[in-house]
């Protein structure tokens, strides 16, 4: 077995426990050294996926799997690590003494969606996942004067937790039945009875959790708004991402379709999550919520493609979940700004922030308007995607429903575009921003256009990486 | 040296990533913008050149033609391409030769303008867009350039926004060109459903087997929309004219060299699609010599310096789309090219004189111009003497091809309007000349010469005014013929006799606008009252701004109230109905987040229960 | 097959069915007399309850026993593998020094922020 290809995964990991020892040695002056360590490693990491990313193996008997769908996930983990954590230098003096635990919680949490990307096993793909949800437990809490991070830290605790058991037992039922926790050897093992279909529902439901689905959605507002922007960020795009590679690579493999239809269940919550992720976010004035909503709205979107379960759906999934990184991270970067600059997330505080700062506000402007998926942004062509498979797979109705809340997305994405451009600020003056904040927010402008306006590459890469499916 | 060819996506693409540094960084210092874009177009020239020496050594039918699939599904796949060849290697050399010496006269010219840095930024996505238009291999994506050069042209003619005037020709120049561009879209649709491509030579081969006359005549006409819109052709033709509020260099440059040819270089380009319908032929050169004589005779009248350059722009672009329409591809395209330069030239000096004379327009209040400014003067008249088509200057070898053509492929009646027009635009051009520039009115006392930015981009384009015409005149063998060309299209062999005609009706017209304007032997405030009918239509420009503005007031206001009616009663209380609706349900769901951790369980559970529930049952129904 | 899930149904009836039915027996043997206050006092064993019941404890007993839960964790996988050590071989052993250095890392994390201190 050629274990140089689980070099990112170590090299993620080695680097998080050093990171972690740094900041115990050098009490004080490893603050800023530890967080370029962990930014080139994940650059690394990100450069080591790319160049091997068509180089496959299976790992002990399939527990543990390195294919191009995995390293698909894997280059996007890491580029939404190194863009968050870029970000998050605006954010590090609200953090106090606590730097290098941030950092190696972050790699922590990248190592552990990197596992659940490419594990093969169920309980592996648990493992993966409790790595990546308890540092976002802590993550979250990590404003420790802020009464609303302790609240969010608290609450996604008890939810994942209990989200965690429900996910535990839907997989103790697929195990009872099939006597094989690899996924690739499940789908030979089961057949059509109640059980299964319970522990699929109860898989579904534990994953749609970490996806934000309706109706396991409640808690993402909450501790959106109230975790550090830059974590937010990251459970949006990263924790999101990673809970729809397992989720898929457990249904596509392990769960036949013609055993149980749970095309049509995914179906069901992502028009429900569609509907109404768009809908309250309607209603919201402070920016960050709406983001929240905006996400949980977004992952109906994927979750669309992934019911479609044919190629243009899970090309779209993949498409998508990459071009939300760009998309999402610059929305919440110029948020974070805001945030930093003003105190505030409320859409009041995004007044005529293109008077202030035109290069703030047009990457949220052209954020938005890719969220919203109008073309020639990234979104739009990952719309087009996620919706033609959708219809392809005989869900008119989804898509149909898709299109119209893309068109409700629109009015509160723009009423921020409003605010920036129409609104009247007492106070003038551009806001600082950190200078690798800056190269973050460049990253995410130019990659929402360059892929709204040059679709065929990512589209490629994603072929190459669901190839593996068909 | 192949390998340029492979380079020439840049020469589009320098320009527009000028205009995105300008935009973005630069617009702060205005110098360095203008040095970038000028930059950018330079090498842009140096690449054509380039090219052009490589297309012109090779054979007539020399292509070169590379794609990207820029999107790729079942049913539909768009490129985007490259396509070289004579055509493609022509346009570049026109573009970037006049692109440049105008940007370059626009330093002067524009100096002391509080927006010479997004003046430059304009001028850099136009040239990008043109640039990229002429390279397209394919409709889809000329389109998408003939778009930006209408945006282009949009913010150009509007720069000056503070006017009134410069506002409201903006927007009519883009209202009037959608009306073209809609129905060239339409066409473009159609060759996708019918034929399934938009690629330039696959729809070659595919229309040359396709029999349905009714759909070719349907889908070229509309087409020909396109160009009846930016070529500003009868009876899209009303706001090229108005398009002479934006700077004169944006008016020698976009409104006469460039962007208006684009039509009749669409024409050339889809000539296949066109020459397979003779019915669409013969419209389009009943069009095109109808314009040329309309704008013709509008142009005797008018008194501001920009709008006569502006009917007469009018007029040769009918010349060249009846060209196109009787076959004579290129004819066509060789006095699209000397047009190119004599005219940029005439806007150029006739800027030159608006600049020296603190932006006077009328021609009568100039005068005596040719001692203050001689340089512009001069190279004024060569621009005329070229237009009026006087041997052997550039605008004589194209303006004959195209009679010649007219004549030989029996349409007698095109080629004496044809013939008329020369007539009438020596006389036109000349009355200009004797009244701004020779004539004994005081105003062009306090006139200064321009500087050398202004005046050395005059001289070049006076040369090119002169010898350009060559490369497609018999002296060296119609070398522009031999390798601009179109299967089956019409090469006549010379007429020395219809040489000799337009050339004697072209002196005529100067020597009667000479006895009239210098001589004074005729008094034309007389004939001015005697004619006071005629005169009066062709100074309102046969009141078709009139006729429009009525029809638009009465029809389509009409139709406007009516359906405003309809939008507010019907549509708005549907639509706000559903918005009020769907705010109430946000407003509603926004409260089951209530921030109880407990109840957020509770939620979950019972999602849970219920999706088990529901897939159970569905189970057991199938089961038992 | 379908017959062990009418086992399952059962099973759900009564676990639904004899808790009501338990209580429903005791309200209707049970005597009802008017709640006074020493009934409506909470029950602990034998003594009365002082201030009120939600009291914060100290955070390092969870310290402590999340160090040590840690360790006992370790021990459970430490002792399959030292009862097959010969025949899981090197790999297996590298593999144990990893997973032990990573623990260790967190000791040595816990006891520099100062969780082993009972202050």
């Amino acid at each position: 077995m050629n274990y140089s290809l689980l070099a990112p995964e170590i090299l993620a990991t080695a680097v998080g426990m050093l990171v972690l020892i740094l900041g115990l040695i050098f009490k004080d002056r490893a603050r800023q050294s530890v967080g370029i360590i962990s930014l080139l490693s994940l650059v690394a990491v990100l450069i080591l996926v790319i160049l091997r990313f068509t180089d496959t193996q299976v790992f002990f008997n399939g527990i543990y799997q390195v294919d191009t769908y995995a390293n698909f996930f894997k280059a996007l983990f890491a580029l939404a690590a190194v863009l968050v954590i870029l970000n998050s230098s605006q954010y590090m003096e609200r953090f106090g003494n606590k730097k290098s635990e941030f950092y190696a919680l972050m790699m922590f949490a990248t190592v552990g969606m990197m596992v659940m990307a490419s594990a093969g096993d169920l309980l592996t793909i648990y493992i993966g996942l409790e790595l990546m949800t308890v540092s976002f437990y802590i993550l979250t809490a990590y404003l420790l004067e802020d009464e609303t991070s302790s609240e969010a830290g608290l609450k996604y605790l008890i939810l994942g937790a209990i989200s965690s058991a429900v996910l535990l037992f839907g997989m103790s039922l697929v195990f009872a039945l099939s006597g094989t926790t690899v996924i690739t050897q499940i789908a030979g093992q089961i057949s059509r009875e109640p059980a299964l279909i319970a522990g699929v529902i109860l898989i579904a439901a534990g994953f749609a959790f970490k996806i934000a689905a309706v109706p396991f959605h409640m808690w993402a507002p909450d501790i959106y708004q109230g975790a550090p922007t830059p974590i937010t960020t990251y459970l949006a795009v990263g924790s999101k991402a990673a809970g729809f590679a397992a989720l898929l690579r457990i249904f596509i493999f392990a769960i036949p379709l013609t055993q149980f239809n749970w095309s049509l269940v995914l179906a069901i919550l992502a028009a429900l999550t569609m509907v109404v992720g768009n809908l309250i976010a309607l209603t919201q004035t402070n920016v960050k919520r709406m983001l929240a909503y905006s996400s949980i709205a977004q992952a109906g979107y994927i979750l669309a493609g992934l019911a479609a379960a044919n190629q243009y759906g899970l090309k779209g999934v993949l498409f998508y979940a990459m071009l939300y990184v760009f998309s999402n991270t610059g929305a919440f970067a110029v948020a974070t700004a805001v945030e930093v600059n003003t105190g505030s997330t409320d859409r009041d505080a995004f007044n005529a922030l293109g008077q202030r700062s035109p290069m703030l506000a047009a990457v949220m402007t052209i954020c938005l308007l890719s969220l919203a998926g109008i073309p020639p942004m990234a979104g739009f062509a990952g719309k087009f995607y996620l919706f033609s498979g959708a219809i392809q797979a005989g869900y008119l109705w989804l898509a149909f429903i898709g299109l119209l809340m893309s068109m409700i997305s629109v009015y509160y994405y723009l009423l921020v575009a409003k605010a920036m451009y129409i609104g009247s600020n007492p106070q003038t003056g551009a806001m600082t921003v950190k200078a690798p904040a800056r190269l973050a927010l460049w990253v995410c402008l130019l990659a929402t256009i360059l892929i709204g306006v040059y679709p065929a590459l990512l589209s490629n890469w994603a072929q190459t990486a669901i190839s593996i499916f068909m | 040296m192949q390998n340029v060819l492979s380079l020439s996506w840049v020469i589009p693409f320098l320009p527009f990533l000028a205009f995105a540094l300008i935009g973005l960084f630069l617009h702060r210092w205005p110098k360095i913008s203008a040095a970038l874009s000028i930059l950018s177009i330079g090498v842009g020239l140096i690449l054509s050149i380039l090219i052009s020496m490589i297309v012109f050594a090779g054979e007539a039918g020399f292509t070169y033609e590379v794609a990207v699939r820029w999107l790729n599904m079942p049913g539909l796949s768009v490129d985007m391409g490259l396509l070289i060849d004579p055509l493609t290697a022509v346009m570049l050399l026109v573009v970037t030769i006049v692109a440049l010496l105008v940007q370059v006269y626009s330093l002067g010219y524009m100096h002391d303008d509080p927006g010479f840095a997004s003046y430059y930024a304009y001028q850099s996505i136009f040239a990008g867009s043109m640039l990229g238009l002429v390279v397209a291999n394919n409709f889809g994506q000329i389109f998408v350039f003939w778009e930006l050069v209408g945006l282009s042209s949009y913010l150009l003619i509007g720069f000056w926004f503070g006017r009134n005037s410069a506002k409201d020709a903006a927007k009519k120049a883009f209202i009037t060109n959608r009306i073209g561009d809609f129905g060239f879209l339409l066409g473009i649709l159609f060759l996708q459903i019918i034929f399934g491509t938009l690629n330039y030579s696959e729809l070659a081969g595919a229309v040359a087997g396709y029999g349905n006359t009714a759909i070719l005549i349907t889908v070229s006409l509309l087409l020909f929309a396109g160009p009846v819109g930016k070529s500003a052709q009868f009876p899209l033709h009303v706001w090229l004219p108005d398009a002479m509020e934006g700077p004169t260099p944006v008016s020698a440059l976009i409104h006469a060299a460039t962007m208006v040819a684009a039509g009749v270089y669409l024409i050339a380009r889809a000539f296949f699609i066109f020459n397979a319908s003779p019915e669409t032929m013969l419209v389009i050169a009943i069009i095109g010599g109808f314009t040329a004589l309309f704008a013709a005779s509008i142009a005797l009248v008018q008194n501001d310096i920009k709008r006569i350059l502006a009917y007469s722009t009018l007029s040769q672009l009918g010349y060249m789309v009846m060209a196109m329409g009787v076959g004579a591809m290129a004819a066509g395209m060789f006095h699209l090219m000397t047009h190119a330069f004599f005219k940029s030239l005439l806007f150029l000096a006739a800027g030159s004189v608006i600049h020296a004379l603190a932006n006077e327009q009328d021609i009568w209040k100039m005068g005596n111009l040719h001692k203050k400014m001689p340089i512009t003067t001069w190279t004024f008249v060569i621009g005329a003497l070229a237009l009026s088509g006087i041997p052997p200057l550039s605008g004589f070898w194209s303006k004959d091809e195209i009679l010649l053509s007219a004549l030989a492929s029996g349409h007698t009646a095109l080629y004496i309007l044809g013939s008329l027009v020369a007539f009438m635009t020596a006389f036109y051009m000349f009355r200009l000349i004797f009244v701004a520039f020779f004539g004994d009115n005081k105003g062009g006392e306090q006139a200064h010469e321009s500087p050398a930015v202004m005046t050395v981009p005059l001289i070049i384009l006076a040369v090119l005014a002169v010898v350009a015409g060559l490369v497609g005149s018999p002296l060296m063998n119609n070398a522009f013929d031999h390798y601009i060309t179109y299967p089956g299209a019409f090469h006549p062999a010379p007429n020395h006799s219809i040489m000799i005609i337009s050339s004697l009706l072209a002196i005529a017209g100067i020597f009667l606008a000479w006895a009239i304007y210098q001589k004074k032997w005729v008094d034309f405030e007389r004939i001015k009252i005697k004619m006071g009918g005629l005169y009066q239509l062709l100074y309102h420009k046969y009141y078709i701004d009139e006729i429009y503005a009525w029809l638009i007031k009465h029809f389509v206001d009409g139709t406007a109230r009516l359906m405003e009616w309809f939008d507010l009663k019907v549509i708005n209380g549907a639509v706000n109905g559903i918005a009020w609706l769907t705010g109430h349900l946000g407003i509603t769901l926004r409260y089951t987040e209530d921030g109880q951790v407990q109840s957020y369980a509770l939620y979950m559970y019972a999602g849970i229960i219920i999706l088990l529930i529901a897939a159970l049952c569905a189970v057991f129904t199938v089961l038992a | 097959m379908l017959g062990d899930y009418a086992t399952i149904g059962i099973f759900l009836l009564l676990t639904i069915l004899f808790p009501l039915a338990a209580l429903g027996l005791a309200w209707v043997v049970r005597p009802k007399p008017l709640p006074d206050e020493e009934k409506l006092t909470t029950y602990e064993c034998g003594v009365d309850t002082q201030g009120r019941t939600w009291v914060r404890f100290r955070v390092n007993y969870f310290l402590y026993a999340l160090v040590f839960l840690a360790f006992d964790i370790e021990t459970i996988f430490l002792f399959p593998w030292a009862v097959r050590f010969k025949a899981l071989g090197l790999f297996a052993f590298v593999e144990m020094l990893v997973f032990i250095a990573i623990l260790l890392t967190g000791l040595w994390y816990a006891w520099k922020e100062g969780a082993l201190e009972w202050y």
